[in-house]
C-alpha cells in the first residue's frame, strides 16, 4: 500500500512536471547550452592559439638580415620590417608592428610595451634568437674543427607528455562538467517550487492532503519526481556534453592528437554522480521550497543553492584541489572532484563509495526534517 | 458514527504589538453525528469552522481532545479514516493540468478503488453529474460550474460514508450553489452522513438534521434547528445565533 501510494504520487507530480511548459523548458533547454559553451570555448581558444601563431608576428628590425637570418625568419613566419628606430618607433606605437629590435655590435635589444600582442611577439623572437644562435654556434664549432653532430648529441632531451595532459583539453572538458551540475541544480528548482510551494500557493496541497496518504509518502514521491527530471537533465547534459567534446575534438587543431571521447567506466561513473547529485540536490530543493508559502518566496530562498552547488566545483578546479578520501564526503564540493577526476581518468571506487554514503546521510537527514515538518500546518498553510 | 470530543486547536499569531501570541481557533469543542444525517456547522467567519472540519478531515492534527469515526482514531488508523472521508470546501482546488477523466482515475488510485469497476464507476458519475462533454477536457479550461461538478465527483468516486463540506457553496452562483445542494440531499438519501458548514444560516435550516452552533471557538448550541428556533423564540436560525451570542457580533 505504502509502495503505491509512493508511487501514485510520484504518477501525479511526474505528470504535472511533463505537462507543465516552464519546468520542461529548464530540463531541456539548459542542457542545450553545453555544446554552445564546449563548441564556442574550443573556438574561442583556437582563434586565440592560431592568433598567436598568425597575429603577433609583426617584427621591425633597424638591421638588414644576412642569409641565414632571413631564412629563421622565414621559417619562423616572422612578418619582419626593415626600418630606422625612430620609424620603428613610430610604427610599434601605431600599432603596426608587435616588437622592434635593435642592435649594437653584437647586442640585440627587444623593445616594445608589456602588453598582450608584444608578449606573444616577445616569445616568437626568443625562439627565433635560439634558432639562430644554434645556427651561428654550429658555424663557430665546425670552424674550429668540432663536429657538431657529436656535440649536440652530447645530451638528448625528449618529450613523454601523455595527451590527457592538454591544458585547453583538461578546461573545457572540466567546465563541461561543472556545467552539468549547475544544469542539474537550475532543473531541480523549478520542478521543486512547483510541487512544493507552486501546490500550496494553488490550493492544491489541501485537496491531496485528503486522500489516504501518510506526510512520508507524499514527501518521498514528491522528491522522486524532482529527482527523475533532475536525472534526465543530467543525462541529456551528459550526452550532449559527451558529443561536443567529441566534435570540439575532430574540428579544432587545438585539440589535435587528442581522444576527446570518454571511456566506458568514465560515463558509468559520471551516471552515478549525476543521480546522487541529483537526489542531494532535489531533497535540499524540497526541504527548502516547502517551508515557503509562494512560488516566489520559494525561488528567491532557492537563489543561493544555485551558487552553492556551482562554486565549491568552480574554486577547487581554479586552485587545483585534489580528490581526497575526507573531501569525499563533503557535499557539492565531492560531486565537482569526483567529476575532474573522472575526466582525468584517475578515479578511485572508494571516493565514488564515500560520495554516495555522505549523499545517502545527507538525504536521510533532509527527508526526515521535511516529513516531520509537513505535519505542521506552517509548513502546510500559507494562512 | 462521528464523534469528536473536548476538540481544542491552539495556533500562533503575531499581535499589533508584532509579539507572538498564542490562541485557541477551536477550544473544546464536542459534537456527534450519527449516521445519515446531516449536521450544520454554523458561525460567523473566524468562528472555528474550517479548523475543525480540518481537524476531523485528517488534514490538521488537534492540538487536544478526541476524533473517533466508526470507533477509529486518526493516530491508529488515519488511512483507514481517510478511505471513509470525502473532503470539498469553497476553496478547495484541483489539478488544472489533468482532464476530468485522469483526475477521477488519479482518485481511484489513491482511494485504492478496484480497476475492474473505475471505468464504470467515473461512467455513472459523469452521467448523474451531466459531465460526459467535459470528461476528457483539461480542467484548467473548464467554468466554475464544471470544475464544482469535477469537484463533488471526486469526493463521490470512492463511495464515501462520511462528507466533510466546508463553506461548499460560498462564493458560488445560484446555479453552482443548487448543485451541491441537490448533491446533498441525494447522498443523504443514500445514508451518507454530511458534516455542512455555512455561514449562510438560512441554507443550512433547509436542509440540517442538527446544528452545531459555534462563536469564537465554542460550541454555543447544538440541536435541530426548530429546537434552536423555539428554545430562542425566533423564527430563523439567522436570529437565534444573535441570541445566543447576546445580541451583537464583536469580530474580534
Amino acid at each position: 500500500m505504502m509502495k503505491s501510494n509512493i508511487f501514485n504520487v510520484l504518477k501525479k507530480e511526474l505528470r504535472e512536471t511533463y505537462r507543465d511548459k516552464k519546468s520542461l523548458s529548464m530540463m531541456f533547454i539548459i542542457p542545450l547550452l553545453i555544446p554552445v559553451l564546449v563548441i564556442g570555448m574550443s573556438a574561442l581558444f583556437d582563434v586565440q592559439m592560431s592568433k598567436t601563431e598568425n597575429t603577433y608576428n609583426k617584427i621591425g628590425f633597424d638591421y638588414a638580415f644576412n642569409e641565414a637570418e632571413k631564412s629563421v625568419a622565414k621559417e619562423m613566419k616572422i612578418d619582419f620590417t626593415y626600418a630606422k628606430v625612430d620609424k620603428l618607433k613610430k610604427l610599434y606605437e601605431e600599432g603596426k608592428i608587435d616588437l622592434y629590435i635593435t642592435r649594437e655590435n653584437n647586442i640585440y635589444t627587444m623593445h616594445g610595451s608589456d602588453n598582450e600582442n608584444t608578449s606573444y611577439a616577445l616569445i616568437l623572437a626568443e625562439s627565433y634568437f635560439e634558432a639562430y644562435k644554434g645556427i651561428l654556434e654550429n658555424e663557430y664549432l665546425a670552424k674550429n674543427g668540432v663536429d657538431t653532430i657529436e656535440f649536440n648529441n652530447l645530451i638528448s632531451v625528449k618529450k613523454d607528455l601523455k595527451t590527457e595532459d592538454n591544458y585547453f583539453a583538461n578546461y573545457i572538458t572540466n567546465y563541461a562538467f561543472l556545467f552539468i551540475i549547475m544544469a542539474i541544480t537550475i532543473s531541480a528548482t523549478y520542478p521543486a517550487t512547483d510541487t512544493t510551494a507552486g501546490e500550496k500557493e494553488r490550493g492544491t496541497l489541501e485537496t491531496l492532503l485528503t486522500f489516504p496518504i501518510r506526510s512520508k509518502d507524499i514527501i518521498i514521491g514528491k522528491f522522486l519526481s524532482v529527482s527523475l527530471s533532475s536525472i534526465m537533465t543530467g543525462i541529456i547534459s551528459l550526452v550532449l556534453t559527451i558529443v561536443s567534446l567529441v566534435i570540439a575534438g575532430n574540428t579544432f587543431e587545438l585539440y589535435e592528437g587528442i581522444d576527446m571521447m570518454l571511456p566506458g567506466s568514465s560515463m558509468l561513473f559520471s551516471i552515478i554522480v549525476i543521480i546522487f547529485y541529483s537526489f542531494l540536490i532535489s531533497g535540499l530543493c524540497i526541504a527548502i521550497a516547502s517551508k515557503c508559502k509562494t512560488f516566489k518566496e520559494a525561488q528567491s530562498a532557492l537563489t543561493p543553492l544555485t551558487f552553492i552547488s556551482f562554486f565549491p566545483g568552480m574554486i577547487a578546479f581554479m586552485i587545483e584541489v585534489k580528490s581526497s578520501a575526507l573531501l569525499s564526503l563533503v557535499p557539492f564540493l565531492n560531486f565537482s572532484l569526483l567529476f575532474t577526476d573522472i575526466t582525468n581518468g584517475s578515479v578511485e571506487l572508494i571516493n565514488i563509495l564515500l560520495m554516495i554514503v555522505s549523499t545517502l546521510v545527507v538525504i536521510s537527514l533532509v527527508l526526515a526534517i521535511i516529513i516531520r515538518q509537513y505535519k505542521s500546518e506552517k509548513v502546510l498553510f500559507s494562512n | 458514527m462521528l464523534k469528536v470530543e473536548d476538540l481544542k486547536k491552539k495556533f500562533i499569531r503575531i499581535n499589533k504589538k508584532k509579539q507572538k501570541e498564542e490562541f485557541y481557533a477551536d477550544n473544546g469543542i464536542s459534537f456527534m453525528a450519527n449516521n445519515g444525517e446531516i449536521i450544520g456547522i454554523l458561525g460567523p467567519n473566524g468562528a472555528g469552522k474550517t479548523t475543525l472540519l480540518r481537524m476531523i478531515a485528517g488534514i490538521l492534527e488537534p492540538t487536544s481532545g478526541k476524533i473517533s469515526i466508526d470507533g477509529l482514531n486518526y493516530q491508529e488508523n488515519e488511512i483507514d479514516i481517510k478511505k471513509e472521508i470525502a473532503f470539498l470546501s469553497g476553496n478547495t482546488k484541483i489539478y488544472n493540468s489533468l482532464s476530468t477523466y485522469e483526475l477521477l482515475n488519479m482518485c481511484c488510485d489513491f482511494y485504492g478503488v478496484d480497476k475492474s469497476i473505475r471505468e464504470s464507476k467515473i461512467k455513472s458519475i459523469s452521467k448523474i453529474l451531466k459531465m460526459e462533454e467535459f470528461l476528457h477536457s483539461r480542467i484548467g479550461n473548464l467554468s466554475t460550474g464544471q470544475t464544482q461538478k469535477v469537484n463533488i465527483a471526486r469526493c463521490m468516486i470512492h463511495d464515501p460514508k462520511y462528507y466533510i463540506l466546508d463553506e461548499a457553496t460560498s462564493g458560488l452562483d445560484i446555479i453552482s450553489s443548487q448543485l451541491i445542494l441537490d448533491f446533498i440531499k441525494e447522498e443523504k438519501k443514500k445514508g451518507k452522513t454530511i458534516l455542512y458548514s455555512t455561514h449562510y444560516m438560512e441554507e443550512a435550516e433547509n436542509i440540517c438534521d442538527n446544528v452545531v452552533m459555534i462563536n469564537k471557538g465554542i460550541v454555543i448550541k447544538t440541536g435541530t434547528p426548530q429546537d434552536i428556533k423555539k428554545e430562542t423564540k425566533t423564527t430563523n436560525l439567522r436570529d437565534a445565533f444573535f441570541v445566543l451570542i447576546g445580541g451583537s457580533y464583536d469580530e474580534k
